[in-house]
C-alpha cells in the first residue's frame, strides 16, 4: 500500500502548476547549470533564485508490517555550482566560509564534549544549515537585531558570541551567557550583539522581533530584525499573529522559514499543504523569496536586499531557504525515520563543500590558504573548548537571584530619546463615551 | 471627584506625559478608546504611533510589548477583557516573565485590562485569572479596590522595571468615586492596607471582595463585632507581614477573593499565616470565594456564584463564637 501525502494538493495543482513542474525536469541529469542564470518565478509569482528547482515527494509505504517514508523522485541531479552575489566582495565570501567552517567545527566539538558526557542535557545540530544561519546573519549592520533558533548558532558567531558561549552554555557554567540558568543556544544579549534569547515554544520570536523594531523605529530608527523558524515551526499560532502584526505595522521584520524538510520526525508533507512557503508572503501582503538554502550566496543577497527594504521603512520579508536537516532533531535521534536518498541527495549539497569548491574555483582561496584557514579554525576551537570545559559551574545558591530587575537599575533607550509627533491641542483625560458590561 | 476608570486613565495619561517611553497597545484603543473606554482622547493627543490599535492578536500584542520593552520602551498593552490573557498565556509566562532571570533582560512592561465578574459578563467576559500568574515567578500582580490605589498603583506598574499585570475591575470602574490627592502620587507594589481597623475577626480581600467585606461590616458592626479589612492590592508580591499582623491582632482570619476557592490565591495566604502566625489563631482559618465552576452567565446564577456579604457575615459570627 502506498499513498502520496500530499495527494490533495497534486490533485489542485493548476495547469500552470503542472507545466511549471514540467519544467523541473528540464533540471535534470547532465544539465548545466549556470552562476549567473535569471531568476525564474513560481507558478504564484514567488520569484526563486535557485539555479535548480528538485521534484521530489516524501510519501508513505507499508511494507511488511513497516510503516515507513520513501523519497518519490529524481535524486541523482549533481548540485550546480553556487550563484555568483551580486553583493559579496572576496573577502566578505571568505569571512563567512570561516564563519561557516566555525559553526561546523564547533558544533563537531559539541558532539564529541556530549559524547564524553561533559553536555548537559541535548545538542542540537545545524548540520547542513550552516551556509544559511551564517549568511543571512551577515547580511545584517551594526545595531540590527536577531532572533535565533535552535539551529542558528552560526549566527550567533556572526554576531559576536564565541565559540566557547556556545560551548558553556551547553555544558551548563557559570561563565556562560545565562551563567547555567538556560541550555544550549538559549541565550542573548540586549546591549553589544543585539540577539533576544529564543524560548523553546516556536514562532515566539517572531513577534517579539517585530516589537524591537516597532521601538527603534518610535527611536527614530528603522532596523532590520532578523529570524527564522522551520517548517515545523511555522506552523504555530505566533508565527502568524507576529509576521501579521510585522506586515502591518510596516516593521522591518525578516523571516526566514528554513524549509529542512523534517520537523522531529514529521515531513513537510505533514505540515503544510503549499508546494512553497514563500507563498504565504502573498497572504501576509509582503514580499516573499525562495532561495535555495544551502547557497550562502543566494542566501545573503535576498536578506541584505529585504535588510535594505526594512531601513528603508518599507516593511517586512519573508524568505523561504529550502535545505536539510542532516541530522536528527538532537543529538538522541538517529533519524532513522529520513529515507536515505534524502541524505545521498543533500549531502552533495553540503553549504561548506560547495562554497569551498567556489572559492578554489574562484581562486579567491589557494589550496594552501584554504588549508591554513581551516587549521586555524580548528586552533579557535580548540582553545574555546578548553577554556569552556576548565571554566566551573555556578554556585547552587545562586539559584534565587534575578528573578526580578531592580527599580535602582536605569533602563536606557537602545536609539535614543523617543520622538512622537504631538497634538497642537492642549487636552486632558477625561471622556464621557457609554460602554457596554457597566 | 475621579471614578476608579478615571483614576486609571488619568494615571496613564500622566506617565505619558511624564515619560516619552511609555505608549499604549491593544485592540481597538486608538479612535474607539477601548471597549470600556480608558484610553478615550488619548489618540487624539498622543498620535496613532503611541497609542497602537493592533490587529485581533493578544500573543502579538504582548510579545510585540515585550521586544519594545527590549529598546527600552514602557509599553502599556491592553487586553479588551483579562479573560483573554489566556490567549497570550505562553508569551507572559515563558518570554516575559523569565527574560530578566535568563539572560539579564528585564521586561518594564504592564498588560492591563478588565476583570472580573458581577456584571453578566459570562463564561469569557468575567473571569479572575489573577492567581494562575502570581504563581508565575517574575510577574508582579496588581489587583487595586480603591480609585487612589488604581492611579498610583498604575504609574508604579509603568515606572517598575517588571512586568506588572494589573487586573482593573469592570464592576468597579464607574461605580467608585473618589476624591484624589492633586499632583502626582504613587503607591508602592506589593504593600496591603487596612480598609477598616476592626479588633475582632480580620477579612483579607482585595478588589471588588472589599466593598462585600465592607458591607458585611456595617451589618457586624450593630452586633459588636468588629472586622478588619485587609486591602491585599497586590497578590505578586504579597504583603506577608501585613497578613501575619492581622491574623495576630485579631486572631480570627477569612480569607475572601472572587477567584474559585481550588487554588485561590486564599489557600496561600492561609498557608502564610500558617507559617508566620499559627500559635496566634483562636479559629481555623476559613475561606470565602466563587463556586468551582466556569463564571455563569444568568443574573441568579452569577449571583449564587460569587461570594455575597451574607456569607461574610455569617462566617464571621461563626468564628466569633468560635
Amino acid at each position: 500500500m502506498k499513498a502520496k501525502l500530499n495527494k490533495a494538493r497534486e490533485k489542485s495543482a493548476s495547469p500552470a502548476e503542472r507545466s511549471h513542474s514540467g519544467t523541473h525536469s528540464a533540471n535534470g541529469a547532465g544539465t548545466k547549470f549556470k552562476s549567473g542564470e535569471p531568476i525564474r518565478f513560481n507558478s504564484h509569482g514567488i520569484p526563486d533564485y535557485r539555479l535548480e528547482v528538485p521534484d521530489f515527494h516524501t510519501v508513505e509505504e507499508w511494507v511488511d508490517g513497516e510503516f515507513r517514508y520513501k523519497v518519490e523522485g529524481d535524486l541523482s541531479v549533481e548540485p550546480p555550482p553556487l550563484r555568483d552575489s551580486k553583493y559579496l566582495n572576496k573577502e566578505q565570501t571568505i569571512d563567512i566560509y570561516r564563519y561557516m567552517l566555525l559553526n561546523r567545527k564547533m558544533e563537531q566539538t559539541l558532539e564529541n564534549l556530549f559524547k564524553q558526557q561533559k553536555v548537559v542535557g541535548g545538542v542540537y545540530l545545524g548540520l547542513g544549515q550552516e551556509g544559511c544561519s551564517c549568511a543571512s546573519a551577515y547580511g545584517l549592520r551594526e545595531g540590527d537585531w536577531i532572533g535565533p533558533m535552535i539551529r542558528n548558532q552560526g549566527a550567533l558567531l556572526v554576531r559576536g558570541f564565541k565559540p566557547r558561549d556556545v560551548m558553556m552554555q551547553y555544558m551548563a557554567k557559570s561563565g556562560a551567557p545565562t551563567g547555567g540558568r538556560d541550555a544550549g543556544s538559549h541565550f542573548g544579549d540586549k546591549h553589544k550583539h543585539h540577539i533576544a534569547a529564543p524560548i523553546s515554544m516556536l514562532g515566539d520570536l517572531i513577534p517579539v522581533l517585530a516589537g524591537v523594531a516597532l521601538g527603534a523605529r518610535m527611536q527614530g530608527k528603522n532596523i532590520a530584525c532578523l529570524t527564522w523558524v522551520g517548517d515545523g515551526g511555522q506552523s504555530t499560532g505566533p508565527t502568524y499573529e507576529g509576521f501579521n502584526f510585522a506586515a502591518v505595522q510596516k516593521l522591518g521584520v525578516i523571516l526566514i522559514v528554513e524549509n529542512n524538510l523534517w520537523a522531529y520526525s514529521t515531513p513537510v508533507d505533514r505540515q503544510v499543504a503549499c508546494r512553497d512557503l514563500a507563498d504565504r508572503a502573498i497572504g501576509y501582503g509582503v514580499p516573499g523569496f525562495i532561495v535555495d538554502g544551502t547557497d550562502p550566496n543566494q542566501v545573503y543577497d535576498v536578506t541584505y536586499e529585504a535588510a535594505q527594504r526594512a531601513y528603508a521603512g518599507e516593511g517586512a520579508t519573508l524568505i523561504e531557504a529550502k535545505m536539510m536537516r542532516m541530522r536528527g532533531h538532537a543529538m538522541h535521534d538517529a533519524a532513522a525515520y529520513v529515507p536515505k536518498d534524502y541524505f545521498e541527495y543533500w549531502k552533495k549539497r553540503d553549504p561548506i563543500v560547495r562554497m569551498e569548491k567556489y572559492l578554489l574555483e574562484k581562486r579567491w582561496l589557494s589550496e594552501k590558504e584554504n588549508t591554513a584557514l581551516i587549521a586555524a579554525v580548528q586552533k579557535q576551537i580548540d582553545e574555546d573548548r578548553d577554556f569552556a570545559d576548565a571554566s566551573p559551574y555556578p554556585e547552587g545558591s545562586t539559584a534565587g537571584e534575578r528573578v526580578f530587575c531592580d527599580n535602582a537599575v536605569e533602563i536606557g533607550f537602545g536609539y535614543g530619546k523617543p520622538k512622537f509627533k504631538k497634538s497642537d491641542k492642549q487636552r486632558a483625560a477625561k471622556s464621557t463615551g457609554a460602554v457596554h458590561l457597566s | 471627584m475621579h471614578t476608579y476608570l478615571e483614576a486609571i486613565r488619568e494615571g496613564i495619561w500622566e506617565e505619558m506625559e511624564r515619560d516619552p517611553a511609555v505608549f499604549c497597545i491593544g485592540e481597538d484603543i486608538g479612535v474607539y478608546g477601548g471597549a470600556f473606554k480608558v484610553t478615550e482622547g488619548f489618540i487624539h493627543h498622543f498620535g496613532s504611533d503611541r497609542v497602537i490599535d493592533t490587529p485581533i492578536a493578544e500573543a502579538a500584542i504582548v510579545s510585540a510589548a515585550f521586544g519594545a520593552s527590549l529598546t527600552g520602551m514602557r509599553p502599556v498593552a491592553e487586553f479588551q477583557f483579562m479573560d483573554f490573557i489566556s490567549c497570550a498565556h505562553n508569551q507572559i509566562v515563558n518570554m516575559v516573565a523569565k527574560s530578566n532571570y535568563r539572560w539579564n533582560a528585564p521586561a518594564p512592561l504592564v498588560l492591563r485590562g478588565p476583570s472580573g465578574g458581577g456584571v453578566s459578563g459570562g463564561p469569557f467576559h468575567s473571569q479572575n485569572p489573577e492567581t494562575t500568574y502570581a504563581h508565575t515567578p517574575g510577574l508582579k500582580v496588581i489587583c487595586p479596590a480603591t480609585a487612589h490605589d488604581a492611579k498610583g498603583l498604575i504609574k508604579s506598574a509603568i515606572r517598575d522595571n517588571n512586568p506588572c499585570l494589573f487586573f482593573e475591575h469592570k464592576f468597579l470602574y464607574r461605580r467608585i468615586k473618589e476624591e484624589l490627592p492633586a499632583g502626582d502620587y504613587t503607591v508602592e507594589i506589593g504593600k496591603a492596607r487596612t480598609h477598616r481597623e476592626g479588633r475582632d475577626v480580620s477579612v483579607i480581600t482585595y478588589a471588588a471582595m472589599v466593598y462585600v467585606a465592607q458591607e458585611a461590616a456595617e451589618i457586624l458592626a450593630k452586633e459588636g463585632i468588629e472586622l478588619e479589612i485587609v486591602d491585599l492590592r497586590t497578590i505578586a508580591p504579597l504583603d506577608r507581614e501585613e497578613i501575619a499582623n492581622t491574623a495576630k491582632k485579631t486572631n480570627r482570619v477569612i480569607i475572601l477573593h472572587e477567584d474559585h476557592k481550588t487554588g485561590g490565591i486564599a489557600g496561600e495566604i492561609a498557608a502564610i499565616i500558617n507559617e508566620l502566625a499559627f500559635d496566634d489563631l483562636d479559629a481555623p482559618i476559613v475561606r470565602i470565594a466563587a463556586l468551582d465552576t466556569p463564571v455563569p452567565f444568568s443574573p441568579p446564577l452569577e449571583k449564587f456564584f460569587l461570594p455575597k456579604v451574607e456569607d461574610v457575615v455569617r462566617e464571621a459570627r461563626r468564628l466569633r463564637s468560635y
